[in-house]
């Protein structure tokens, strides 16, 4: 029983990464109708961002943190205008494989200044952690649940509660008619990949203290993070959360339970199994579209 | 000098000339209606005014300045509020935000748009009862209601309806045109319509549209008494030969 909470509290802080990189995943889709892949991208730059100004210039981690995170903000703005809006007229596949292009960019671009060498980023706090019973909190995975449980509460006030997030929502369902209305749709979507840069960053930056800050970090987390909308219902947030903390919880209890090489796979098994079973994900067709 | 004045537009999606040099104008304060049947051009013509399709060529001048070719966010908040074919209420919103959001051309705290948007209610009572259903729930009336209450909080000069009467009950037809004749005391309406008698008993002034031209256009007791244009454009009866 012991293990079975340790075990739960470590996959929901790990879940709540993916849930970041997810609900960025899920913003940018419901925006741009396409699927930015290199929203795994955001979450590694930032983790190096963190590096350059915590580790290398040793600057306090508190302003490092929101220079990292303002420094994603304008990596989404530039994102936006160099990688979607110049192709916003054309079918969703040239934009796609312009992500695509973006990602190999970035994580190259990181890999001729920092070498394959992964690097160490420390956490947030210098005591570890607190033991709490029987179960050990361990201090960044309390950070990384704390600040999730932050932003969703802020993404649900910011989308339900503030006319700029009912914008954001009339844009992401008809832009035509949003633009008619007098709404600037180009400026929506660029709020929304900043937004979603910030969440990307922002996961990546928590989980970085975890793994090590490594190029590859950021595909690994991408691809959880994508299986996690898929079994949540592609397109929902609240899918998006939920799918990212299940996947994490998942992976922990395979890890702990059936065998630890094959972590990873558990994931993807489980993703698998979603396509088959339920492709439409646990919240998909809640909300039926009318023509 | 007329509030809307178009001059030999003409519009070309690829090879196909939509609109082919049409020319009409709208005065202030009037119901002006466009009918035709489908393919004429009506829904190209009132998009060409709001911005949503780009001209080939010709003019339009609303309020004495020409908006031809300029974006429809910039046209919005001009004055021109289009009301476009199909309502296009966004699903996943309630009717309220719905119709709160149609004030976006213009700079509101959210508070004033909410009660703005309590106003409308006075004029659409079908509808208040929905406030806070989503969209993608309401029925094909209702859903016209609330596109029309969505287009009049832009509080615009000119309202483009385009076709509010199609698939809908003639009762709900009826109601809608109600709405229509209670609109036109303070907003100049250019309506496009295929049920021409319904277009013609609330307008001042009409004009038959006829693939991509303008070819006829007159005071509704002219149309409506005209045999033979009753017979090929309004969906009137031919006279039985005597």
């Amino acid at each position: 029983m012991d293990l079975v909470l340790q075990l739960l509290f470590t996959g929901i802080g790990i879940g709540a990464v993916y849930a970041l990189v997810a609900l960025g995943f899920v913003l940018i889709f419901r925006a741009t109708n396409v699927v930015n892949f290199a929203q795994g991208e955001f979450s590694m730059v930032a983790a190096y961002l963190m590096v350059v100004f915590a580790v290398d210039l040793g600057w306090p981690y508190w302003l490092s943190f929101l220079i990292a995170l303002a420094g994603m903000a304008l990596l989404g703005m530039i994102f936006n205008l160099g990688v979607y809006y110049p192709l916003r007229h054309r079918s969703y596949l040239p934009v796609i494989i312009a992500t695509i292009g973006a990602s190999i960019l970035l994580a190259n671009s990181v890999l001729a200044i920092y070498g394959p060498q992964p690097q160490v980023l420390q956490g947030w706090f210098e005591t570890p952690g607190i033991q709490l019973g029987p179960v050990y909190l361990d201090s960044q995975y309390l950070l990384i649940i704390a600040v999730t449980i932050a932003l969703v509460i802020f993404n649900y006030w910011f989308f339900e509660h503030t006319l700029l997030g009912k914008k954001l929502q009339a844009t992401s369902q008809d832009k035509e008619m949003a633009s008619l209305l007098g709404i600037s749709v180009s400026t929506m979507i660029m709020i929304t990949f900043i937004y979603s840069a910030v969440l990307g960053g922002l996961a990546g930056i928590l989980v970085a203290p975890i793994l090590f800050v490594s190029i590859q970090m950021g595909s690994t987390i991408a691809l959880k993070a994508f299986a996690a909308t898929i079994i949540g219902g592609f397109g929902d947030v609240a899918g998006a959360i939920i799918g990212g903390l299940a996947l994490g919880v998942i992976e922990t209890f395979g890890a702990a339970y059936i065998s630890v090489p094959y972590k990873d796979g558990f994931a993807f098994l489980v993703l698998v199994a979603f396509l088959i079973f339920r492709p439409q994900g646990i919240f998909g067709e809640r909300v039926a579209e009318k023509a | 000098m007329p509030l809307l004045e178009v001059r030999n537009l003409v519009v070309r999606y690829g090879e196909i000339e939509a609109l082919r040099g049409v020319s009409f104008s709208v005065e202030e304060g009037k119901v002006v209606t466009l009918l035709g049947a489908n393919g004429a051009g009506k829904s190209t013509t009132l998009r060409a005014i709001s911005g949503l399709t780009k001209p080939a060529s010709g003019e339009i001048v609303f309020d004495g300045e020409p908006i031809s070719g300029l974006g429809p966010e910039t046209i919005v908040r001009r004055g021109i509020s289009h009301v476009p074919e199909g309502r296009r209420v966004f699903p996943g919103l309630t009717v309220k935000e719905n119709i709160m959001l149609g004030a976006s051309n213009r700079r509101a705290p959210k508070a004033q748009l909410s009660r703005e948007a309590d106003a409308m209610f006075d004029l659409f009572p079908d509808i208040r009862k929905f406030s806070n259903a989503l969209g993608w729930t309401l029925s094909g009336g209702q859903l016209q209601m609330v596109a029309v209450a969505r287009g009049l909080m832009a509080k615009p000069k000119l309202l483009l309806l385009d076709e509010p009467s199609l698939g809908l009950a003639p009762v709900i037809v009826q109601a809608v045109f109600r709405i229509i004749s209670e609109i036109r005391r303070s907003t100049t309406v250019l309506l496009v319509e295929q049920n021409a008698r319904m277009g013609l008993s609330v307008a001042d002034y009409g004009y038959v549209l006829e693939t991509g031209r303008i070819v006829l256009g007159g005071k509704p007791d002219e149309l409506w008494g005209n045999e033979a244009i009753r017979a090929a454009y309004l969906g009137g009866h031919a006279k039985v030969p005597a």
